[in-house]
């Protein structure tokens, strides 16, 4: 269980504070909604290290997190774009999930693999600048799988994609939340998406965390 | 109880912490500065501590005068053929188009002695436009070629390609919804130019005229070979007459300290206007062809150029090409000089490349100002010191060391050569590091990519191009040194272009042709073919 309690963040002395408290499940995924400029992203740059809050903890299963660097939280990211690394094969970058060390040997069967568990088996050899958004998204996922941390961050992760590609890929987000147990936290302004995907729900408003009450999605 | 302000830096960690890389870039900048220093306070202290010789001390200011009014009128003549060139490049599409960019891209690693040379060839008491006199009208042409009008001539070959270059690119990037405008409102092809063309070209012209008149301050080989006498002398040629010729080390000294402060004002004149773009964008695609008169100037202004760029160099390998090779690679010097240039280039172009690279991770690794600026400084600083002046430098240096300067020499060369690139490398290198590390450093933060995996998986792939460019750039600056060589060669340590100024005062023509076809066909498959190489390479891992 993600469990942030009395976090405040201020990017400048005079500001006022962003508050966050908020408790997210394994398996479920909380959406957090908020106009532009609100604070979602703010709030996923703590939980991901790369900002650090002026006061409050923030726990993963009772382990504090805010000690940790960014590259050592058991924390995965999903940005709306700069998922992937353009230049580089697909299959290199799922590679790049793969724990290490890795044997060369043991590494091709797991990439595949995770490849196909987002339903892209057979393009690995492709460069990630040809995909297609959906694509892009899922091999970021397919790297997930490998990094197997047990929190997903996802930032406005479907605004990119067409209507039919959205589905499939919220579809594939619900489907692997659930099969692995990741506490997913999902921030986006797209309606839709929040009702579609959603357990549990917040918004920010005027920088404060709100609870908005719970579904069943 | 309130927690006090701040616990946390509250700008975003998005680099990721590389304090390896950090410390690598601190050391090579320490050791380059050092070596600055130590190069300025060898000329500085040689100013005093030398001997008054009997020969008479250079006139500096009628020098920096010659240095400067050939400079600017370089400048002035560069930019016009340079502006003339681009537009027409911009307007015309024919075969092989890329092929003739391509030729004029590689103007800025011709060494300026193969140009000198090639002008000779063609232009010379006994080169091809007297020959041609000679058959068809029975009389010669007293060219100018010797003097003002022959480092003109060489430099404008250069310079204006150069300049082309860089000028055809700002208007290949003008946005095509601008042009579609401009059609749209049939403007004629000076109001398109003066309207369209000349504002997306001046905010590039005073940065790029301030190189351009660097580079003319600084030439060597060129006012060398074609000076023709004192008359046209520059401070470069003078410090080596004073120290090569007239053994006049303290005079030396007074002109290398004059010419380090004046280039040190032009670069500070120029580090105030916009710099210019180290990568050439992609094309916007727009295509707007003018017609009829104004078409008409650009295929002439186009084959012009064609002629008087290319034409030197023709001559140079037909000059090369149709002399006796085989029995100049008998002689040993050949070889050995060949061998020796070779072996320089390419110590020098790792060096260049491991320099350029520590320091450019180095500072894409930091955000703090004054880090960035202590990494890239010492650096930039070889830009105020010419290749003459540093190798003046280095000479007074292993003197004071107390070591042979023929013992230093293969080292101070490699190593004064890859401080002479550094520069140009870290333009070249140091934005797309910059680029991987703002734009993906949130990624490969997230990731928990070591250092090692970051330049493996994600720079190696996408910088391949640039590091062949670099070692590309750096080998073929190397190759035709005659700067720092001219310092520390002997008769058993020579380079091509040495072998080549000491062929042509022997008035061994035929020696100096074949060395010169042979430097100026390493240079442009060195410059061709380690880009593309590098370019394959690293893509195959991607």
């Amino acid at each position: 269980m993600l469990r942030l309690e009395g976090i405040r963040f201020a990017y400048a002395p005079e500001a006022l504070p962003y508050r966050f408290d908020m408790v997210a499940q394994p398996g479920e995924i909380s959406a957090v909604m908020g106009a532009s400029g609100a604070g979602k992203s703010t709030l996923l740059d703590l939980i991901a290290g790369f900002l650090l809050p002026q006061a409050g903890s923030m726990t993963l299963d009772g382990v504090d997190l805010l000690p940790l660097q960014p590259e050592d939280r058991p924390v995965s990211l999903l940005f709306q774009s700069n998922t992937l690394f353009e230049h580089l094969s697909a299959e290199n970058n799922v590679a790049l999930g793969l724990p290490r060390p890795t044997r060369r040997k043991d590494a091709g069967p797991l990439i595949a693999a995770a490849l196909a568990e987002v339903g892209l088996a057979g393009i690995g050899k492709q460069r990630a600048a040809t995909l297609s958004g959906g694509q892009k998204q899922r091999v970021a996922l397919a790297r997930t799988l490998l990094r197997n941390k047990p929190v997903l961050l996802l930032d406005e992760p479907f605004s990119a994609l067409d209507d039919e590609t959205r589905v499939a890929a919220r579809d594939l987000v619900r489907n692997l939340t659930r099969a692995h147990d990741w506490t997913t936290i999902l921030v986006s302004h797209h309606t839709e998406d929040v009702q579609a995907l959603a357990t549990c729900r917040y918004r920010i408003a005027a920088g404060v965390l709100l609870p908005e009450g719970n579904t069943a999605a | 109880m309130p927690t006090p302000w701040p616990r946390s830096n509250s700008q975003p960690k998005v680099l990721p912490p590389r304090p390896l890389r950090l410390l690598g870039g601190a050391v090579i900048a320490m050791a380059v500065a050092l070596l600055v220093v130590l190069v300025l306070w060898s000329i500085a202290s040689a100013a005093y501590g030398q001997p008054e010789t009997a020969a008479p001390l250079p006139d500096v200011a009628h020098l920096l005068r010659m240095s400067a009014i050939q400079a600017a009128l370089s400048t002035v003549l560069s930019l016009l053929v340079g502006t003339a060139l681009a537009w027409s490049l911009n307007r015309l599409r024919f075969a092989g188009r890329n092929l003739v960019i391509a030729l004029f891209a590689s103007a800025i690693v011709t060494p300026g002695l193969i140009v000198a040379f090639g002008l000779l060839t063609v232009w010379g008491r006994s080169g091809w436009i007297n020959a041609i006199a000679n058959v068809l009208f029975h009389t010669s042409i007293d060219t100018p070629i010797f003097g003002l009008g022959g480092i003109l001539a060489a430099h404008v070959i250069l310079d204006a390609a150069f300049a082309a270059r860089i000028l055809l690119a700002r208007l290949d990037a003008i946005p095509s919804t601008r042009l579609k405008t401009g059609q749209g409102l049939a403007l004629t092809p000076a109001k398109r130019f003066a309207t369209i063309d000349w504002p997306a070209l001046r905010g590039t012209m005073p940065g790029l005229a301030a190189i351009i008149f660097l580079l003319a301050f600084t030439s060597f080989p060129i006012v060398l070979l074609l000076g023709g006498g004192p008359a046209n002398q520059t401070l470069e040629v003078a410090i080596y007459s004073a120290v090569r010729l007239d053994f006049n080390l303290h005079g030396a000294v007074i002109l290398a300290l004059a010419q380090i402060g004046f280039c040190s004002i032009i670069i500070l004149a120029a580090s105030a206007f916009a710099p210019i773009p180290s990568t050439l964008g992609p094309s916007a695609g727009q295509r707007w062809a003018d017609r009829g008169f104004a078409k008409a100037v650009q295929w002439t202004v186009l084959l012009a150029c064609i002629i008087g760029f290319a034409l030197p160099l023709l001559a140079v390998l037909a000059g090369g090409f149709s002399s006796n090779l085989p029995a100049l690679f008998a002689r040993p010097s050949f070889p050995s000089a060949l061998a020796t240039s070779l072996a320089i280039g390419t110590l020098s172009a790792l060096l260049t490349l491991v320099l350029a690279l520590g320091l450019g991770s180095a500072r894409a690794a930091t955000l703090r100002p004054l880090a960035r600026i202590g990494l890239a400084a010492p650096a930039y600083a070889y830009l105020a010191v010419p290749a003459v002046v540093l190798a003046l430098g280095f000479f007074l240096l292993v003197r004071t060391m107390g070591i042979e300067p023929a013992t230093a020499g293969p080292a101070v060369v490699i190593l004064g050569n890859a401080l002479l690139s550094l520069p140009f490398a870290i333009a070249t290198l140091g934005p797309p590091l910059e680029a991987v590390a703002s734009g993906q450093g949130k990624l490969i933060r997230s990731l928990g990519l070591s250092g090692w995996q970051q330049f493996v998986r994600v720079e190696w792939p996408l910088l391949g191009r640039e590091i062949g460019v670099v070692l590309a750039l750096a080998f073929c600056f190397s190759l035709g040194d005659l700067g720092v060589i001219s310092f520390f060669g002997t008769q058993d340590f020579s380079t091509l272009p040495l072998l080549l100024v000491r062929a042509l005062g022997a008035y061994r023509t035929d020696d100096a042709a074949i060395v010169a076809a042979v430097m100026l066909v390493i240079t442009v498959a060195a410059f061709t073919a380690l880009p593309q190489f590098f370019a394959r390479w690293s893509d195959a891992q991607a």
